[in-house]
């Protein structure tokens, strides 16, 4: 405090200068704000798409579920409505509600179709509203009357009255809309994509005669343990009495690997985004350790310059957070539909049109941002604070004090990589302990990238002595002696570039896993199947006449016979897939355990079934083993043969042979065939026979040659991984502008020696020449550095977190060119963030940058 | 027992109570905007077949099994109970649709009971439709049930009822056998409710029924017996604008005597001269009342908390018979507000016939008063 000035006054003052310094450099304050924006943007986007998703799942299984407490459930092929009977008449469990449940498509939307009986009182008045006047009665009488989501509807463009088409399962059924179905208090996305027919109606559209999906029960808190009894005695052997929530549990189960990978890329990115707040503020207080000095010299104390700095980090923490949140929200709704989209095509289905603001994702941002922008500060305003004044002024002490502080830093680097290591080393299948070891063996290597950049530096020089030219010895000089504001740039653009190379490297060992998978396992020429919607329950089914017609064409030598299930048992969702093999069919399957010779005759015979791997990994199941399911005559432990590779789904499924399941199962649906064609006879000429036949029995069908299906495959996994391409583009972009504030201060800052230099005779284009090299090597330390850092990461993600997120094994595939093209993409995007800085140098007359002072 | 439903009143709530409320007793009388295309009409007389009428008419718009009784215990705690089924066709026509659930046709059922000592009445309603065995109707062995409620007949004994119905706060149990034969109503069963041809009924009795059983009240079970009622009614369209509603009684005399009796009413007050009812003698024979053979007299009301004055006791005279009974309610609110709110309940009858003083219990139904 300046003797006499009264406090008040001096600490305006004290604001002043800081405020006037930076609105003296609006770019710097600029790019700071819009750097911590974007980490937070990212952050927001990623919770924000995640969340909407569950978010829409869950209010959609809670609308549906009504009140419900327990549901009764059956087999694949649902439950005899009998069981609904004996439950409700001679039981007189009243509180009971049956459901028929199919999945459809009318033009673009996704259509949840439930058929329920609205004369039940849980029908009727909890679960969807009160109905309008006579609606009931025409939803009973009157065949093919429906009842559409208000939202929904809108957007078809249909009104009451009106007539629509929906396709469920590659049939087409004309219903007419006698209603509309209102949200009421509830957020839209309980409703939204919700059919609702008759019991009546959606039995006849869906084939389900005879057949409920399942029975909602409402049963009292602390329900009689006799009561429940009472229900499973009278229950048959393939129907199971289950907690409501339990069901929506394991569905929200099946998609979990896929929301915390998503989770992880958000982590990725906010990592990178507060390295780029910690790079940013270090560079505002460094910049100004000379005003900093001075004030201190004019006897400001320690404690005063603290609060303003922080004061000043708060305030562009909490506009750079605001402005993120903003762009996050805006990010978020096109996130949104790509993470449903995947959902949609690899779990189950669900409707999400609009982004879920919920408070959670928003408070973490806000954590993030303004905690992390004042953390961020502290440590370098401290070091400014504790600096002794005369020392401050001295630029040379503030490298030679990093030189130290990088040593130190880089010691941490080395501890927090071997204790990464050493987490991996725990043999866990826990996913949290393999993102614990990514991200400290990550964080490692960025702690040492500033001491491997030091050193590289002072090697170059060394061996460049005498060879290289004065700008150039000049340019990565100024590397390692500036080294407090180019070691964190490089070590953020290392990082970002080091996620792109493992993660794609991870993709593309995935995508040629399955690749070599498909080329092993589909040996049929053809592919037939009935259109179906996620994964749950399926009604999906191909006409039996078909079927027949297919199998008697003459240039079809073979045929195999599929049908996929979800068994519901002891709470867990199965995926069962009941094969029937060609006679003529090698299996194609790979297998994981197991002799060949011995597992697939005890498959043929029924002995056995086999399981992959993922379920294997899951539910840490071996040859050997028995896996329990519930089947038609209740719950049956099945041999396990082997297991095999499979990567059509991460939850996993059972193999099953077609004798054992129809043993088992009442169920004779095929819901997909694969064709062997006589050699020589194109695919063509048989696709287009079979979509006559099709035609001919009205049924809709994918029909596809075995290059397309495998082509169609390879288009799903791409779509799945759409958004981690998204994820990567951002943080690139994030540590591309954490590299331009970097180089902006610092040539800012330079603009004194570099017009020592332009005095001195060094013509502006030697200037850019300097910048250029100097940003070109910068750009080259990181990429070169993120090559290893990014094949650690590569081996984690293929061998840890996918193995432990899916249960998938999988060859690594190291391609040199998406190495080569990481030290590109490092090196263009640091001569991209030089352009303007170097224009900016070059432009400014010598003699103003020197009259500065 | 004139109840003319024939869509499902009070299934769709609407904010306004009291236009509800008429709306609901407009289709409760059978009484609509126009005349129901493709449903048969009770047109002229018609010979009944047992057990076969026992079953339902699905050509008829609306339909019911309507058993009232008084029952005791030997200790003399006296109780009332009615248990009513209705079925309504939503739409003419049969169905012939895949689904097991596909129906045109829907029941809807009232239970209540009358506890005398504790000046208790409970009800309860329930609806499903006539499909997937949830609810329905059998002739032979005989069977009318709406889910756990159920009247049916006792192994291979087709005149042998046993009745079934509960809720959480009371059940009965009972068998029934009845004492005297089918009693057709009107003109051999053809019961018309005004001078428009096809305003009417085809209405038969059961009206003497002895009946034993439990009566089961929270934990306590009281063993009863008694007598009970049995009305059969099918019809598509009963009463016309005009009418407002209906007083209707069941009398069970000590002496053996029977006696229905019905009265319409108009909206201007005026009784409808087609009310009618029919007087059983203890062998079962039958006499015609009209309308003008028929003096009744309000003697008290009662008014409902929700609104509506019902006179709950009533002086009845029947100069042709000789009998001259006072006609009072054995609990004043014996109101069911279900979708349709109507006044059902046990009633006591005292007074002469000829010189001998006769007494007995019996039911009345009063429609049209609540407001």
């Amino acid at each position: 405090m300046v003797n006499g000035m009264p406090v008040l006054a001096g600490q305006r003052i004290l604001r002043l200068a800081s405020f006037r310094y930076l609105l003296q450099h609006p770019w710097q304050l600029a790019l700071t704000i819009i750097g911590i924006a974007l980490g937070i943007a990212i952050i927001v986007a990623v919770d924000l798409a995640n969340e909407s998703a569950t978010r829409a799942f869950q209010l959609s299984m809670e609308n549906i579920n009504g009140r419900a407490t327990h549901q009764v459930v059956g087999g694949p092929s649902g439950l005899d409505e009998a069981v609904y009977i004996r439950l409700r008449v001679e039981l007189g469990l009243r509180d009971s509600s049956p459901a028929v449940e199919a999945y459809g498509v009318s033009g673009e939307e996704i259509l949840h179709l439930i058929g329920f009986d609205p004369m039940t009182n849980m029908g009727q008045e909890t679960r969807f509203g009160a109905l309008e006047e006579g609606v009931m009665e025409d939803l009973i009488t009157i065949p093919g009357t429906a009842l559409l989501a208000a939202p929904t509807a809108k957007r078809m463009k249909l009104d009451k009255g009106d007539a629509f088409d929906i396709d469920l399962g590659g049939r087409k059924h004309r219903l007419r809309l006698i209603g509309l179905l209102e949200a009421r208090d509830r957020p839209d996305a309980a409703i939204e994509g919700l059919l609702l027919t008759d019991i009546s109606t959606a039995q006849e559209i869906t084939g389900f005669i005879g057949r409920l999906s399942w029975i909602d029960l409402l049963l009292e808190d602390g329900v009689d343990k006799k009561i429940l009894e009472t229900i499973r005695a009278n229950l048959p052997p393939d129907a199971e009495l289950v907690p409501a929530e339990s069901r929506s549990n394991a569905m929200m189960q099946m998609s979990q690997a896929f929301r915390t990978n998503l989770m992880a890329m958000g982590l990725m990115a906010l990592i990178v985004g507060m390295f780029l707040v910690y790079n940013t503020m270090t560079f505002m207080v460094i910049q100004r350790r000379h005003l900093l000095a001075t004030l201190r010299m004019l006897g400001v104390s320690r404690g005063e310059l603290f609060r303003i700095i922080l004061s000043e980090a708060l305030l562009v923490g909490v506009v750079a957070t605001v402005l993120g949140i903003l762009v996050g929200v805006l990010l978020g709704s096109g996130l949104v539909h790509l993470v449903t989209r995947t959902i949609n095509d690899l779990y189950f289905v669900v409707t999400v049109t609009d982004l879920q603001l919920s408070a959670a994702p928003i408070l973490k941002a806000v954590m993030l941002g303004v905690g992390g922008t004042l953390i961020a500060a502290f440590i370098p305003t401290l070091e400014a604070a504790m600096t002794s004044p005369q020392a401050a002024l001295r630029r040379s002490m503030l490298e030679a004090h990093t030189h130290t502080f990088v040593s130190r830093l880089s010691v941490v680097g080395l501890a927090l990589f071997i204790i990464g290591l050493l987490l991996l080393a725990i043999p866990s299948k826990a996913l949290a302990l393999g993102f614990a070891s990514l991200f400290l063996l990550v964080l490692g290597m960025t702690f040492i990238t500033p001491l491997l950049v030091m050193k590289c530096v002072s090697l170059s020089n060394q061996l460049g002595a005498g060879r290289l030219g004065v700008t150039t010895r000049l340019a990565i000089r100024g590397i390692s002696d500036a080294l407090s504001r180019t070691g964190t740039a490089i070590a953020a653009l290392m990082l970002a570039v080091a996620t792109t190379i493992g993660v794609s490297i991870m993709i593309d060992s995935f995508r040629a896993s399955v690749s070599t998978w498909l080329e092993a396992t589909m040996r049929a020429d053809i592919f037939l199947s009935a259109p179906g919607l996620g994964s749950g329950r399926s009604l999906t089914a191909l006409d039996a006449g078909l079927i027949r017609a297919v199998k008697a064409l003459p240039e079809v030598t073979g045929v195999s016979e599929g049908r996929q299930v979800t068994i519901e048992s002891e709470g867990k969702l199965t995926k069962l897939f009941a094969l029937k093999l060609a006679d003529s069919a090698q299996p194609g399957f790979q297998l994981k355990e197991g002799d060949p010779d011995v597992v697939w005759p005890a498959y043929r015979r029924g002995e056995a079934v086999l399981v992959s791997e993922p379920l294997a990994f899951h539910r840490g199941l071996r040859a050997g083993d028995a896996i329990a399911l519930r089947t038609d005559d209740g719950l049956r432990h099945f041999p396990i043969a082997a297991v095999y590779n499979d990567y059509g789904s991460d939850q996993g499924k059972v193999l099953m042979a077609r004798s054992l399941y129809n043993r088992h199962f009442r169920d004779r649906a095929v819901a997909g065939l694969g064709l062997y064609i006589q050699p020589g006879i194109t695919p063509e000429v048989v696709i287009d026979k079979v979509k006559a036949l099709a035609a001919q029995a009205g049924q809709q069908v994918r029909i596809r040659s075995n290059r397309e299906i495998r082509a169609y495959t390879l288009e799903i996994f791409d779509r799945t991984f759409a958004i981690t391409h998204v994820l990567r583009l951002l943080a690139i972009l994030v540590a591309f502008i954490g590299i331009l504030t970097a180089l902006m201060a610092l040539q800012l800052e330079r603009a004194k020696e570099i017009a020592v230099l332009r005095a001195t005779g060094v013509t502006p284009g030697e200037v850019t020449r300097i910048i250029t090299i100097q940003t070109g090597t910068m750009g080259l330390l990181a990429g070169l550095m993120a090559i290893p850092t990014g094949l650690v990461l590569s081996q984690v993600l293929i061998h840890v977190i996918n193995k432990r997120s899916f249960g998938w094994s999988m060859e690594s595939l190291i391609n040199l060119n998406e190495l080569s093209a990481a030290i590109i993409l490092a090196v263009s995007a640091a001569m991209l963030a030089a352009i303007y800085p170097s224009w900016r140098m070059t432009r400014t007359a010598p003699a103003l940058a020197l009259r500065e002072e | 027992m004139v109840l003319a439903l024939w869509s499902i009143p009070g299934c769709s709530r609407s904010p306004d109570a009291q236009a509800d409320a008429d709306r609901a007793l407009s289709s409760f009388l059978g009484q609509g905007d126009s005349t129901p295309e493709g449903f048969a009409r009770a047109e002229t007389a018609r010979e009944f077949r047992f057990p076969e009428d026992h079953g339902a008419h699905p050509d008829y718009r609306t339909e019911w099994w309507y058993f009232t009784g008084n029952l005791a215990t030997d200790q003399g705690r006296h109780f009332g109970y009615q248990l009513v089924l209705f079925r309504f066709a939503l739409a003419p026509g049969r169905v012939e649709r895949s689904s097991a659930w596909a129906t045109k046709q829907v029941y809807m059922a009232h239970l209540a009971l009358t506890d005398v000592e504790s000046q208790e009445f409970r009800f309860h309603e329930r609806f499903a439709r006539n499909a997937a065995g949830l609810a329905g109707v059998e002739a032979s062995p005989f069977r009318v049930w709406l889910e756990d409620w159920r009247v049916e007949a006792v192994d291979g004994e087709d005149e042998t009822w046993t009745l079934q119905a509960g809720e959480s706060d009371m059940a009965i149990s009972l068998t029934l056998s009845p004492l005297k034969p089918v009693v057709l109503q009107g003109d051999r069963g053809l019961s018309r409710k005004g001078p428009e041809p096809g305003n009417a009924s085809y209405y038969y009795s059961l009206p003497r029924i002895a009946t034993k059983g439990v009566i089961t009240l929270g934990d306590e079970h009281y063993p009863v017996a008694g007598l009970s009622w049995l009305d059969r009614e099918w019809s598509t369209s009963a009463l016309s604008e005009e009418q407002a509603g209906w007083d209707w009684f069941s009398l069970q005399l000590n002496n053996g005597y029977d006696l229905m009796y019905y009265q319409l009413r108009h909206k201007d007050g005026r009784v409808e001269p087609f009310s009618s009812g029919t007087l059983i003698d203890p062998e079962g024979g039958t006499t015609a009342l009209r309308r003008e053979d028929v003096f009744l007299e309000a003697l008290d009301t009662w008014e409902s908390p929700l609104g509506g004055l019902y006179p709950v006791a009533w002086r009845m005279e029947i100069p042709l018979a000789g009998l001259e009974v006072e006609i009072q309610s054995m609990l004043k609110n014996q109101e069911l507000d279900t979708s349709v709110r109507y006044w059902e309940g046990a009633v006591e009858v005292k007074g002469k016939q000829g010189d001998e003083e006769v007494s007995g219990h019996g039911y009345l139904e009063m429609t049209g008063y609540a407001r």
